[in-house]
């Protein structure tokens, strides 16, 4: 997953998590509170060379981690500027284009906002924000083995598809179907037996309830956190700044 | 067919996430109940997750040529019951807005309405009034995941319908517009993923029958088809 290795591998990875989820909840913000799509679009720029040139994310991963949801908004844009009319049918609509604009320009905002977290953050420093926030124990718990499980059936996926497609498992859309049919029920089995697994081994050493884990301390996290308010705070002003 | 970051407008997003809380907080209540009375629970729905994510990342060959991914909104709600399913979409659906870009936080709401709240009731109420009326094993899993498929593909159309209403027809005409793109990419994928799901249970059934009695998907049958 590209977004785990720039998180792991970026200048901010000692950054306190909760500075820099304050600082993109502040582009979350200030994508909605923009008052032009020219206004929202220095806003996405802004965060985007903040998280590649501060943060140190290779501009390449980046765009190849934005072009998908890129890829989706070019897309329903078009779709946004067709109507249905009662008489004519499907026609351009061009009196859409304020509208359309003002969307692709808070969507890109808010999607640099969120790469801004994800690429600088890594997951495991995310749930241990989420459990000082008091997220539901249930749910952490969730998060927690969900994280560290689908490395294990990520590689039982890669192997197996290997297996099947030197066996000619993708030879047609049938042949492609029935593989995939059978991959998919062969990881539901697993489901049960990871579990059991992880239930006796977590009984072996008395763990009957949540799971928890040391937390990582990060040395400058108040200083951190003023910074990202005031770096927020600019980003609520740019976004209201109309010329 | 998830709604990406800051695609809806404020007020949408904010409805969504509170149209989708109950279900969460009743979700997290239930799957909480169900610990008390088997802890090792924890570790299967945990890995549940695990596995839905996996799912959701495997390439599933459609019918008109194109590809995309399964959802797994029906077989999860056949396998783990729809309830469960709620708090284990909504890990899921963080876990690709945060891991892979795939969604949003501000979309995070209206997504967990469609693909963790909508979808898998509407697969586990069709697969049980299919049971009741006595269709086989085979069609009532067709049917649902199927079918659930497409109440999630209705619902996100609903959203985008109802954020984005057509300047000449309003909702109704928008709702037809974004259906309409839906059912040329979604119809043939929720086929594709309706037989998917017919073959993984067929592959369960035939071998690892014995595993699998008590689970929704059995109920009531012995493990029969």
């Amino acid at each position: 997953m590209l977004i785990e290795q720039a998180a792991y591998a970026n200048r901010w990875r000692g950054v306190s998590p909760a500075a820099k989820a304050a600082f993109a909840l502040a582009g979350l913000l200030a994508a909605f509170a923009a008052v032009s799509p020219g206004a929202a679009l220095r806003l996405a720029l802004c965060s985007a060379v903040l998280t590649c040139v501060g943060a140190g994310v290779p501009a390449g991963l980046y765009l190849r981690v934005a072009a998908p949801a890129v890829g989706f908004l070019g897309l329903s844009c078009v779709g946004l500027l067709v109507a249905v009319d009662p008489d004519s049918g499907w026609r351009w609509a061009p009196e859409a284009w304020p509208q359309v604009a003002a969307l692709a320009g808070r969507s890109l905002a808010a999607l640099a906002a969120l790469l801004g977290l994800v690429l600088t953050t890594p997951l495991s420093d995310l749930i241990a924000l989420l459990r000082r926030l008091r997220c539901p124990a249930v749910l952490l718990d969730l998060m927690v083995l969900c994280y560290r499980m689908l490395f294990v059936f990520s590689q039982a996926v890669h192997e197996v598809r290997t297996a099947q497609q030197a066996r000619l498992g993708d030879a047609t859309l049938r042949h492609s179907l029935r593989s995939l049919g059978q991959l998919t029920a062969n990881l539901a089995l697993q489901v049960w037996q990871r579990a059991l697994a992880l239930h006796l081994a977590a009984l072996a050493r008395n763990g009957d309830g949540s799971l928890r884990f040391l937390t990582p301390q990060f040395a400058h996290a108040g200083r951190d956190t003023a910074l990202a308010v005031l770096a927020g705070g600019g980003l609520l002003v740019l976004a209201r700044w109309a010329s | 067919m998830h709604i990406m970051e800051g695609f809806l407008p404020v007020d949408h997003a904010i409805g969504w996430s509170l149209a989708s809380a109950p279900f969460l907080a009743w979700g997290v209540h239930s799957v909480r109940r169900q610990l008390q009375a088997q802890p090792e629970q924890r570790m299967l729905l945990g890995v549940a997750a695990a596995f839905a994510f996996v799912l959701s990342a495997l390439k599933l060959p459609s019918v008109t040529g194109s590809c995309s991914h399964p959802t797994g909104v029906g077989l999860g709600a056949l396998l783990f019951g729809p309830l469960a399913m709620v708090p284990v979409g909504f890990v899921v659906l963080l876990f690709q807005a945060l891991l892979l870009a795939h969604g949003g936080l501000t979309t995070l709401g209206a997504n967990v309405f469609s693909m963790a709240i909508v979808g898998p009731f509407v697969a586990f109420g069709l697969f049980r009034l299919g049971r009741r009326f006595g269709l086989s094993l085979a069609v009532c899993v067709f049917a649902a995941a199927c079918l659930g498929d497409l109440a999630t593909y209705l619902t996100t159309a609903i959203q985008l319908a109802w954020a984005f209403p057509d300047p000449a027809g309003g909702f109704a005409a928008s709702l037809l517009k974004f259906g309409g793109i839906f059912a040329i990419t979604q119809i043939p994928l929720a086929i594709s993923e309706g037989l998917l799901t017919v073959l993984v249970v067929n592959t369960l059934t035939r071998f690892n029958a014995q595993e699998l009695q008590g689970l929704p998907l059995f109920a009531g049958n012995g493990g029969k088809a």
